[in-house]
């Protein structure tokens, strides 16, 4: 079971990789899709609650995370047809220096904590922070709107990995209602997304600039 | 029954959605009125909450609550009159919003479970974005998408506070509920390296939505962008239940012996707020805005008093109360102004005093209300944070507060000043309403007599509520 957790989270972590190195918007939008069900299933394999009630809920996050949340920013990119190259700020080659940069960083910060609750999963503390940063980067490191929601996505799923796997203490109940105040955000700023693309026919939020002071 | 406050509205706004124009306005007053007579019964402290793991009636929550909910019945009296002169074009998602809006915060002042106080803060940016949006111009899309990004990628730092809290928890070994009151109870056990680090992400996170410098950049923009009701709400309670979730995880920090540190975090962004605020406020051409940099200075004053503990605390919780009362009085105002003058420039108006005598009576008290000058009560709470930072020590703190506040009023009083007697010579007199005027009377007023006589239950309120978060006397 320990291998088949590390796999997993590699897969979590091959999937920053192809986020910062996709230049079209709906190979990174499958991206997010892949990390979504990827890192939803984590604690299925860390076998930390295997009740019916507990894989019900797995279950329905990961349909929510790798299938509705996607789906709803590929059906508003679609419906009024971006530009679907992205470039970030500082290029492709960078980006992938940062990636590199960021999984030695992270692997180097958590190697200082040394929690007992996950001695067992190497992975799983470089993984989280790598989604945490990583998602900050995409974040900050795009003008395409598209792509600054993709970030902040890919920033959640990252503090989903590291509320569902550290502690067992907060409720399914309780989660449920966290990951439907993210559908329902990003279920809003989709519809933001289309009505910028109305307005100024781009997502480049660099022309979002009537109210800088 | 004490969920059904926050459910009340919540099922109405979902009715408001589907009713035809005029019903929603009717719909929105008697949800507040409702709302605030569920408010006060809940003052008298026998409903009890169903779900016992989640919420809770604490004392903090009831005053944030009260606010809330007279707030809200007189803004909704206010709002009423508003949007028979304002051009809004789909007025039942604007009502629906601002029902779903209130049951959030009154979700936010109730919740006791740190994750719930999560999901009801985010969700009331969430019900909040379609406020924003109302006008549906190039500039309110702009504001409503940075609102939308900045505080959702904020409060997801919040969340993995709340996750550090929880971990605090699991190393410490202490199996309570992940409340905050059972989290206050049990604070000396918890492991208080990732408490601290758990603090840090919460004060990041809920302090962008509080509107703290430098996280504040959505708040003048979402303010000076939403129709003058909603951002009277924006600025006179949001801000209050982003203090909330701040407030109680400082609770848990001065439990567990650590107010030092988390106090002294809040004295550095409290006074980054007000800087910010006091190089905005002097060079602002739109009043809306002034304002919003003016709500932005006054939670830097509230951040800063709670971190400095002991008196601060309690003139912070002062400010709090009071800053929600004026505030909002005085956007209601710019919402007058706007209407008369059509502009939201400073520039374009002039002369309040003798176009419209009733609302430069409401303005003019706002002002001298926010400036913090007596007889209101923000003078009081500001007065008592000063006194609270030289006894305990905190000078330079306090010589930096008080350069700012006379930056600020200086700044604030030219524009007032312009606004109200600029042109003095036009007699053209402008068409105010009553009901346009007299919910900032109302407003005012409270402040002033709050000032002069506090209710016992209130004030005992007040004094348990800050005796919990590090005041003393």
């Amino acid at each position: 079971m320990i291998h088949l957790v590390d796999i997993v989270l590699s897969l979590v972590l091959l999937s920053i990789l192809l986020s910062f190195g996709s230049s079209r918007l709906p190979v990174l939008i499958r991206v997010i899709g892949f990390q979504g069900v990827v890192v939803s299933s984590v604690p299925l394999f860390m076998g930390h609650d295997l009740s019916a009630f507990g894989i019900a809920f797995s279950l329905a996050t990961l349909s929510i995370r790798g299938i509705i949340i996607p789906l709803s920013i590929y059906l508003a990119i679609k419906k009024v047809a971006i530009r679907q190259e992205v470039e970030p700020i500082y290029g492709h080659h960078a980006s992938m220096l940062a990636w590199l940069g960021l999984i030695v960083a992270a692997a180097f910060i958590s190697g200082k904590f040394n929690l007992p609750a996950i001695n067992n999963h190497p992975l799983l503390m470089p993984t989280a922070i790598a989604l945490l940063a990583g998602g900050m980067f995409l974040l900050m490191g795009h003008r395409n709107a598209i792509a600054m929601v993709l970030g902040y996505i890919m920033m959640e799923n990252g503090i989903y990995l590291v509320g569902t796997t550290f502690s067992t203490s907060t409720r399914h109940i309780v989660e449920f209602g966290i990951l439907l105040d993210v559908l329902a955000g990003v279920m809003i700023m989709a519809v933001i997304l289309q009505n910028i693309k109305q307005q100024f026919d781009d997502v480049d939020t660099s022309l979002l600039r009537t109210l800088k002071e | 029954m004490v969920e059904i406050v926050f459910l009340i509205p919540f099922l109405t706004g979902i009715v408001a959605f589907f009713l035809p124009r005029t019903s929603g306005r009717v719909l929105l007053v008697l949800t507040g009125a409702a709302h605030l007579v569920l408010s006060l019964i809940l003052w008298t402290g026998w409903p009890e909450p169903v779900f016992p793991a989640y919420f809770a009636v604490t004392p903090e929550g009831l005053l944030s609550l009260i606010v809330i909910s007279l707030l809200f019945f007189l803004i909704s009296i206010y709002t009423t009159a508003y949007l028979k002169k304002s051009d809004i074009r789909s007025e039942n998602i604007f009502t629906g919003s601002m029902l779903l809006f209130l049951s959030t915060m009154t979700m936010v002042t109730l919740s006791d479970h740190i994750m719930v106080m999560w999901i009801a803060i985010e969700a009331t940016t969430l019900a909040s974005a379609p406020l924003i949006f109302t006008h549906r111009s190039a500039a309110s899309l702009e504001a409503t998408w940075k609102y939308v990004l900045v505080c959702s990628v904020g409060i997801a730092l919040a969340l993995l506070g709340s996750v550090l809290i929880t971990l605090a928890m699991d190393i410490g070994g202490v199996d309570v509920p992940v409340s905050f009151s059972a989290l206050t109870t049990a604070a000396r056990q918890l492991d208080p390296l990732w408490l601290k680090a758990g603090f840090v992400f919460i004060l990041v996170g809920y302090g962008t939505k509080m509107g703290l410098a430098p996280m504040h950049t959505w708040l003048p923009d979402a303010h000076g962008e939403a129709p003058s009701p909603a951002s009277a709400l924006l600025s006179g309670v949001l801000l209050n239940c982003a203090y909330l979730g701040i407030f109680k995880t400082h609770k848990i920090m001065v439990a567990a012996g650590l107010e030092s540190f988390s106090g002294t975090i809040l004295m550095v962004f409290g006074l980054m707020s007000i800087l910010a605020a006091a190089t905005f406020i002097l060079k602002q051409t739109e009043y809306k805005r002034l304002l919003a940099y003016s709500s932005i200075e006054n939670m830097g004053i509230i951040a800063f008093g709670t971190g400095i503990g002991g008196l601060g605390a309690y003139g912070a919780m002062l400010c709090l109360i009071h800053h929600s009362l004026i505030k909002s009085s005085l956007f209601l105002t710019s919402g007058n102004i706007l209407l008369g003058f059509g502009s939201r420039l400073i520039e374009d108006t002039g002369s309040l005093v003798r176009r419209m005598p009733r609302t430069f009576v409401a303005f003019f008290c706002g002002f001298v209300g926010i400036s913090g000058l007596p007889p209101f009560g923000i003078f009081i709470g500001e007065m008592l944070i000063i006194m609270g930072a030289f006894r305990n020590g905190h000078y330079v703190g306090a010589a930096i507060f008080i350069l700012s506040l006379c930056v600020i009023f200086a700044g604030f009083a030219n524009h007032a000043l312009k606004i109200s007697f600029e042109g003095y010579r036009t007699t053209v007199q402008m068409e105010e309403s009553a009901s346009m005027v007299w919910p900032q009377y109302v407003l005012l007023l409270t402040s002033l007599l709050l000032c002069f006589w506090i209710p016992d239950i209130f004030s005992r309120t007040i004094t348990q509520a800050v005796t919990a978060g590090g005041g003393v006397f």
